[in-house]
């Protein structure tokens, strides 16, 4: 019998260990109930702001869309509405950080980072939502409730990036 | 999760039921509809409901075509035959100063506003419940306005009413629903009512406010279901609009409605609503059901001194181009509802 | 466990200034603007809810706007047929001779009413936010 031998790389190995610690956040935020359906404070962020900064966007894209499809997988979401929701969301704030680290270092840090991740985040699964989901006006009554959410979430989602971003410079 | 977030309000909100109390009513053929803010659901149900049995009792006595009873006509249909025949009759000391304030307000508007014109009124099919489109009498109607009832034909000796021209038909359509709203406001005050609504068929008087926010009325838009402006309605304001779209009729292409000018005896056919804004007094009521009708009848150049008759400085004019023109004093009180509609402001 | 801890202690203002940065803050300070903004122009637009049924002076029922439905009520006169769909409603058939309240079409705005009023029966659309407490006409 013959093994196929698949080469690995230490970039994969990082990729899938920063992935698996992502898993892990999702599938905890997963369980954990909320007050409203679909508002969620998404520390799995946590994992591609932090990876954005120290390993670059591409590692971070990786990551990101690793964490969306093996959650998805393992929750049995894979396909469903709750995985389109999900992935559209996470391309869409991986869109926007790949916009927004170019902004300068200097005064932008992290906060700035994850709250534009999360607005992001929300837009895009509004618009499935409202495309797709329930298309219906009324869906408008739940955009400022749900960019509320991504306002003080996406603050302290930032904070702990920077937090831990820290800790690891020190 | 929509559902969820509209029940979560729903429930949000009725933790904080406001004690306002609101009923609805068909009485003058028309849809009677009373607010009470700041009492008991219990007391403002009794309340209501004796504006109501009020309302329903005028009604049948000042009904103009509607006998109580087989055979029984109200008390307004025995005055009106008693007219015809050139009877005197006795009435109740309530009809009669409602008349003598008729005719003073008729005499006042030169015959713009003119309760004696029944026979008109229903030549042009308007005095039903369930009206329909009518074949228009020429000649029928031209005689009616030659006869030239008026007011001033009724003579009142006593509690002995007669008149001296035979073809005076009174009816108080335009007089009644404004007459009741002072009433119900009065009787509402006397009960120390503070804060009330009253809406009978559109016309509205405030007293007191929605807690610590004015009443707010919205005005009807002509010729579209929906308010075209928003206003608060003070303690004490009444509102009321004339329009062409209640009740009418559309023959050949063209509308009918059921403010006739008495001078041609033909439906006014140059505006689609008019709205005057009362200020307090005792006759609020009325003037806002009175009021509004010169204005509506007479043509663009007259509609100014057509308000100033009963000292309106409070009016919206839609004509029947759609036009909308606002005196400058109503203007500051509106909210328009589309913040582009285009209007004109008179002086 | 340990991230919930963490979360908890973020909430603190003064833990956070050492990671603000002058664009944060300018951040922070847009995107609060904004969702006030949203809630100001989103929550008080007038779509309304629900439409409560009248029949002469009893409610007769309140329905939720989102559904496709039709709704068939015995009036003064006759039968009245109310139609529901996508957050609209209208009278679709009436037994009064004008035909008014059928004219008036569809229906979607808080504080928008029909009467019918030969036939006693009323719609008025309820909202979060009603524009005003009574209509004048």
């Amino acid at each position: 019998m013959k093994l196929t031998q698949i080469q690995t790389t230490a970039e994969d190995h990082r990729i899938a260990k920063l992935a698996a610690f992502a898993i892990a956040l999702h599938l905890v935020e997963a369980v954990i109930p909320s007050p409203l359906p679909g508002v969620k404070p998404g520390i799995a962020n946590i994992v591609t702001l932090y990876v954005l900064y120290q390993y670059g966007f591409a590692t971070a894209a990786w990551v990101s869309i690793l964490r969306v499809f093996a959650s998805s997988l393992l929750l049995g979401q894979f396909l469903s509405p709750t995985f389109v929701l999900s992935l559209t969301g996470a391309l869409l704030s991986l869109g926007m950080l790949w916009l927004a680290m170019r902004l300068p270092k200097k005064w932008f840090g992290p906060i700035s980072l994850s709250v534009f991740a999360a607005f992001a985040h929300i837009a895009g699964q509004l618009i499935v939502v409202r495309l797709w989901l329930i298309p219906h006006v009324g869906v408008v009554y739940l955009v400022p409730v749900f960019a509320l959410a991504a306002l003080i979430f996406g603050m302290i989602n930032g904070f702990i990036t920077a937090k831990l971003l820290k800790h690891k410079s020190a | 999760m929509r559902y969820l977030i509209i029940s979560l309000l729903l429930l949000l909100s009725s933790c904080f039921k406001e004690p306002l109390y609101h009923s609805q009513s068909y009485v003058f053929g028309t849809l009677v509809d009373i607010s009470i803010y700041g009492e008991t659901d219990a007391r403002a149900r009794l309340l209501s409901n004796q504006v109501l049995a009020d309302f329903q009792n005028l009604h049948n006595r000042l009904h103009a075509w509607q006998p109580i009873a087989a055979g029984q006509a109200s008390e307004l249909g025995q005055l009106n035959a008693a007219f015809a025949h050139g009877k005197p009759m006795l009435i109740s000391p309530d009809l009669a100063s409602m008349l003598v304030d008729a005719t003073k307000l008729s005499v006042q508007s030169n015959g713009l506003f003119n309760p004696a014109i029944g026979h008109l009124i229903g030549t042009w099919g308007f005095q039903r419940d369930e009206f329909s489109a009518v074949n228009i009498d020429a000649d029928k109607i031209s005689a009616l306005v030659k006869a030239q009832p008026s007011m001033s034909d009724i003579v009142l000796n006593g509690h002995a009413a007669y008149s001296n021209n035979p073809s005076v038909k009174l009816d108080l359509g335009g007089y009644a629903k404004g007459y009741a709203l002072d009433l119900a406001a009065q009787y509402l005050r006397k009960a120390q009512v503070k804060n009330a609504l009253i809406n009978i068929g559109g016309n509205i008087i405030a007293i007191g406010q929605h807690g610590d926010q004015p009443w707010r009325v919205g005005i009807q838009h002509p010729r579209a279901p929906t308010a075209i402006a928003t206003l608060d309605l003070p303690d004490g304001w009444a509102i009321g609009t004339s329009g062409d779209y209640q009740r009418y009729f559309m023959r050949d292409g063209q509308r009918y409605c059921h403010i006739i000018d008495p001078r041609s005896g033909y439906p006014a056919p140059h505006t689609q609503a008019v709205t005057v804004l009362v200020p307090p007094s005792v006759h609020a009521g009325v003037l806002s059901d009175v009021a509004s009708k010169p204005i509506f009848i007479e043509t663009a150049e007259n509609r100014s001194k057509a308000a100033q008759i009963f000292a309106i400085d409070h009016f919206m004019v839609v004509d029947a181009q759609s036009t909308i023109t606002v005196s400058k004093q109503l203007a500051k009180k509106l909210h328009w509802t589309d913040a582009h509609v285009k209007f004109a402001t008179l002086p | 466990m340990l991230n919930l801890r963490r979360y908890l202690k973020a909430l603190n203002p003064k833990l956070m200034t050492p990671y603000l940065f002058v664009g944060d803050c300018l951040v922070l300070l847009a995107s609060t603007l904004l969702v006030g903004y949203l809630f100001q122009t989103l929550w008080t637009n007038e779509h309304a809810a629900k439409v409560q049924i009248r029949l002469g002076d009893k409610i007769y029922a309140s329905y939720s706007l989102n559904q496709q439905r039709e709704i068939h009520i015995h009036g003064k006169l006759g039968d009245a047929v109310i139609s529901i769909a996508q957050g609209k409603v209208r009278f679709a058939k009436s037994p009064c001779t004008m035909q008014y309240c059928v004219h008036q079409g569809w229906l979607s705005q808080a504080g928008q009413a029909a009467i019918c009023l030969p036939n006693q029966i009323s719609l008025e659309l309820i909202g979060a936010a009603q524009p005003y407490d009574t209509l004048n006409y």
